[in-house]
């Protein structure tokens, strides 16, 4: 086979805000490529995970290289990474700009530029890349490929004149935009002469194979069997598999400089991978290693613990598997009186979270609680060093205290100009200050500093709610800054359970411990005994409620052929407390742990 | 088990005038039921008696139930071949029980003497209420002057041995304008049982069975029972009037004056066989070698899979349910338990070779300690007052 000239070689991601139509789009490349034939095609191709397909998002940035006859008669090959738009996984956009020369902003023309629309076309000219701006659904009546183009230029800086409209639904317009494409995205530069490296991009694990890595050859090239050197970790492996992504993995003999693919090398544990690593040859090193990728900080934390106490082996091994698979999240065992042997997860956002929990129970078949999320505050103690907790529990006592200070954020958000009281409240409510608001045309940008754990849960839905879906928002971190935070503990029948606990501001405490005592009653069952539910700041009880006891509980008649029906029910019964974490003598149910991210709700 | 083994037999008669709301048994809407529907389905009985009681060869006959549905739709000569053919097929442990379940109706009544001369001896009566309101509101067919003409005309035909079904707890009254509290619903229900003294009472509550339409209309919102501080209480009620005017509560939902127990129902609760014939109708066979807890079946639900597998010469019951060790001793646990004799420490440990407190140790401490459940010296079982009204979630620690 012969080598791809570094000429002929189109390397680009498709980013936007998320649900802008960007794995629609590359649907229509695929096809329009042949790529893909429309007998095997299914809608967003590219999102194969279960979890994508069911909540109709992109989780984790996906590549695919298809081969391009250009109208001139020159044929190309075009690597295409398509993203995530949603906020938590900007990370995984960030690595993708790694491997490409050019980005397609993608942009819903009836929609406009929203918060990802800039974070991410700003990531993208940071990195240096071409971007080629396109307007999505021009098919939709309520387009405004006018307004969103001046949008476009007045905003992101990029001329109005040169959008692309396009409908990825209808196909329209894609041609153009493969034409725009090898015109426009340079071809990627790197000596095939040099000594080899190759950044590793991301990652995932294989039960046969071991790590599979995604690279992007920048100098010099990649064959199977070459001897090579991971230069961060020092590890020294042979290339057993290269392959492309067409879009199911075909086996090359070689990558060279310029080209995408897959590596397989022998790499079994996690210690061994790091996305950002460059590989070079053993024989004939590279003096330098790439530039890789700022490790991508979790900023939500929550405990997971497995249901029955037996399961934990089992989620500790899920969880480093799927550390392979996402190198975003962190874990790290933690105790906890009331759940046991468990985890403190790290995550870059509440739905990361959620995904990375809901994966755990599909993947692995596991049951677990999950603790309400927090953020990682600083902690200065009387004497003695400053630190970080990631945990409520782990705050010590308030005598030890000098004073915590929490993570801060400046929050962009993005609404049409008829909501923006809405959204100030909603800030002002989460104790934000503003900083400056901006009004292009009929959309308002507003930037306010607001500290991150009032954000972190339902901060997205809340803004989208208050303006009929229209805004959004993006944030960056800021540092920390003192506040008057204190613990807010549950007592379920006096004995304090520790995963329940929150760190919340003080003018908010005492409404929160009454809303939280009254939601967990909610939650929890009457069972044979009554359980007193108390809120407290330190010794000082805040609110209380109780369950009461279960009063009847019995079915009147039973005979006959009852008797099978009447087991299954009472073995349904039991199969129901199992799933219930007995604290004390007190049983909780798993959704009980999440009751604080309920605050609020009516 | 000790002394001759004997079984007992179930017949199902699945024919209803009207199906109630909130029923769930196996039952086929029959406004009239003709002669031939009659005779078709007693043949299709016969046959199946004659097909399954070699399973029960060597069992003398305990107690015969015709159960429903209403089985008292059928016509007194019907009633007759039965309890001949059963008789035929399994030796008479004199005296036999032989219940007949009546609903309160004019026709029904008038064959009340037939009914006793063919050799029925104890009525059970789906009397549900004395209030017509409550019986309107339950869909019942009859109203409450029928019932205690029934009730008359059982006494006048001679029947000695009558049971009172009666079901509280209905939809929540109150909830209606003018509407008057279970409570007070519930007393005059009482006062007109005690008034007429039956032998035995079923005093249950009105269940949301999964399917019915008193669950849709539960879970639409637009029925309403009452909630479980009142439930508990008419319960307490039930309870306290009946025991103070002389019967014995002797199983959770069963009342009896001395010597009138349910020889049948107790069946089930002792777990001892029962053949089970017609529609729906379950059996439990007695223990044999290769299944030593016995064996559960069940017949088809269907009428006319019913009939036509009989008529065809197969076998109306489905898969076979075995019984494992560890579902019988759950059974054993959650049936004695409903009896006030409790479970047996002895004849428990002679079935599964040690006694409850070998397999149930920590379900049966915490039991104790929350004062559920009460342990004789012996190791036998029993249910305390709260441990009645709590019982679901005892034996929930025991399957
Ligand atoms: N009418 C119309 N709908 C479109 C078009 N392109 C995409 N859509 C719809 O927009 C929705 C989102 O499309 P996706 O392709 O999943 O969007 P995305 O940008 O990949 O979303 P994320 O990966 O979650 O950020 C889907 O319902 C698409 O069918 C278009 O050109 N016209
Ligand atoms: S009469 Fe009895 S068996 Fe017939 S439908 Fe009503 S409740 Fe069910
Ligand atoms: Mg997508």
């Amino acid at each position: 086979m012969t080598e791809i000239p570094r000429e002929r070689i189109r390397n680009f991601c498709i980013v936007a805000h998320i649900d802008h139509g960007k794995s629609t789009l590359a649907d229509r490349l695929l096809e329009v490529t042949g790529t893909v034939s429309a007998r095997d095609h299914r809608a967003q191709f590219l999102d194969n995970m279960d979890l994508e397909r069911e909540r109709g998002i992109t989780i984790k940035a996906q590549t695919a290289r298809m081969k391009y006859r250009a109208p001139d008669g020159d044929s190309y090959v075009l690597n295409l990474i398509d993203t995530p738009g949603h906020v938590d996984f900007s990370y995984e956009v960030s690595r993708a700009l790694a491997a490409c020369e050019g980005a397609v902003l993608v942009v819903d023309a009836s929609q406009g530029i929203e918060a990802q629309t800039l974070a991410n076309a700003y990531l993208a000219i940071d990195a240096g890349l071409e971007i080629i701006p396109v307007l999505n659904k021009i098919d939709l009546p309520s387009a405004e490929p006018d307004r969103v183009a001046r949008e476009i230029e007045e905003v992101v800086g990029l001329d109005a004149s040169d959008v692309l409209l396009v409908s990825a639904k209808e196909g329209k317009g894609v041609a153009e935009l493969l034409e725009r494409i090898v015109e426009r995205v340079p071809a990627p530069e790197g000596d095939r002469d040099a000594p080899t490296r190759a950044l590793v991009f991301d990652s995932w694990f294989d039960p046969y194979v071991g790590a599979v890595l995604l690279v992007r050859v920048v100098d010099g090239r990649l064959s199977v069997r070459d001897r090579v050197r991971f230069m961060a970790t020092g590890s020294e492996r042979e290339v057993q598999q290269l392959s492309v992504i067409e879009p199911y993995p075909c086996p090359v003999a070689s990558l060279a400089a310029g080209e995408v693919g897959i590596v397989v090398a022998g790499l079994k544990t996690l210690a061994e991978v790091r996305i950002g690593d460059t590989i070079t040859s053993r024989d004939g090193p590279a003096a330098e290693a790439l530039v890789g990728f700022r490790e991508a900080k979790p900023m939500v934390f929550a405990g997971l613990y497995p249901v029955e106490a037996e399961a934990y082996r089992d989620l500790k091994a899920a969880l480093e598997k799927l550390k392979l698979n996402d190198s975003s999240f962190a874990y790290e065992p933690e105790t906890s009186v009331a759940l046991g042997f468990g985890f403190r997860c790290g995550f870059l956002g509440f739905l990361h979270g959620e995904i990375i929990q809901e994966r755990l129970e599909r993947e692995y078949d596991l049951d677990l609680i999950t603790t309400a999320p927090t953020v990682r505050y600083r902690v200065v103690p009387k004497s003695g060093e400053p630190f970080e907790i990631e945990s409520p529990a782990a705050l010590p006592e308030p005598g030890d205290l000098d004073h915590i200070e929490e993570p801060m954020i400046s929050a962009t958000i993005h609404v049409p100009s008829e909501y923006v009281g809405a959204v100030l409240a909603l800030c002002q409510d989460r104790r934000g200050t503003q900083q400056d608001m901006a009004v292009h045309g009929s959309r308002v940008q507003i930037r306010y500093r607001l500290p991150l754990g009032e954000v972190v849960t339902d901060f997205h839905d809340r803004i989208k709610s208050a303006t009929r879906g229209y805004g959004s928002y993006d944030y960056e971190f800021m540092g920390y800054e003192r506040a008057p935070l204190v613990k807010l503990d549950i007592l379920v029948n006096g004995d304090m359970v520790d995963a329940l606990s929150l760190i919340v501001h003080r003018d908010k405490a005492h409404s929160q411990g009454t809303e939280l005592a009254r939601k967990l009653k909610e939650f929890i069952p009457r069972q044979m005994y009554e359980v007193a539910i108390q809120a407290a700041i330190g010794t000082k009880v805040i609110a209380r409620t109780t369950v009461k006891a279960l009063r009847k509980n019995v079915t009147a008649k039973c005979y006959g052929g009852d008797i099978t029906r009447k087991r299954k029910l009472l073995e349904k019964q039991k199969r129901g407390k199992r799933r219930m974490k007995k604290v004390g003598n007190v049983e909780i149910p798993q959704e009980a742990f999440l009751a604080a991210l309920k605050l609020g709700d009516e | 088990m000790q002394g001759e083994p004997t079984v007992g037999l179930y017949v199902h008669v699945p024919f209803c005038e009207r199906i109630c709301p909130y029923c769930d048994f196996a039952v086929v809407a029959a406004r009239r039921l003709g002669p031939e529907r009659e005779d078709r389905y007693i043949d299709a009985l016969l046959a199946e008696l004659e097909r399954r009681a070699p399973d029960f060869a060597g069992h003398s006959l305990a107690s015969l139930y015709l159960g429903g549905g209403t089985p008292s739709l059928l016509r007194p000569e019907s009633v007759r071949r039965v309890i001949e053919e059963a008789q035929r097929h399994f030796a008479p442990l004199a005296p036999v029980e032989i219940t007949l379940e009546v609903n309160p109706s004019s026709v029904e009544r008038e064959r009340l003497p037939a009914f006793r001369a063919a050799g029925v001896g104890r009525l059970s009566i789906g009397i549900q209420s004395f209030d017509d309101t409550r019986l309107q509101r339950l869909g019942r067919a009859h109203k409450a002057e029928e019932g205690r003409r029934t009730l008359a005309a059982a006494r006048a035909a001679g029947f000695d041995n009558v049971s009172l079904d009666l079901l509280f707890a209905g939809p929540a009254p109150q909830a209606e304008p003018g509407g008057e509290a279970s409570e007070v619903l519930l007393d005059r229900d009482l006062d007109a049982t005690l008034e007429f003294g039956p032998e035995h009472v079923s005093a249950y509550e009105l269940t949301l069975e999964a399917g019915t339409p008193f669950a849709a209309a539960a879970q639409a919102g637009v029925l309403r029972l009452p909630d479980e501080e009142t439930a508990a209480a008419l319960i307490e009620r039930v309870e306290e009037r009946l025991t103070a005017a002389g019967y014995e509560r002797y199983e959770i939902s069963s009342y009896a004056r001395p010597g009138f127990r349910a020889v049948h129902n107790q069946r089930y609760w002792l777990r001892a066989p029962v053949l089970g014939i017609g529609m729906g109708a379950w059996s439990s066979e007695p223990p044999s070698p290769g299944a030593p807890h016995g064996v559960r079946r069940a017949n088809s639900r269907q009428l006319e899979t019913y009939l036509e597998r009989v008529e065809s010469g197969r076998s109306p019951a489905g898969e076979p349910e075995p019984l494992t060790p560890a579902i019988a001793r759950g059974e054993a646990v959650f049936l004695s338990l409903r009896r006030r004799e409790g479970l047996a420490a002895a004849g428990f440990a002679a079935e599964f070779g040690a006694p409850p407190r070998h397999f149930f140790a920590p379900a049966i401490e915490a039991l104790t300690e929350a004062h559920l459940l009460t342990e004789s010296t012996d190791g036998d079982l029993t249910l305390t007052a709260r441990g009645r009204m709590l019982s679901d979630s005892v034996f929930a620690h025991f399957v």
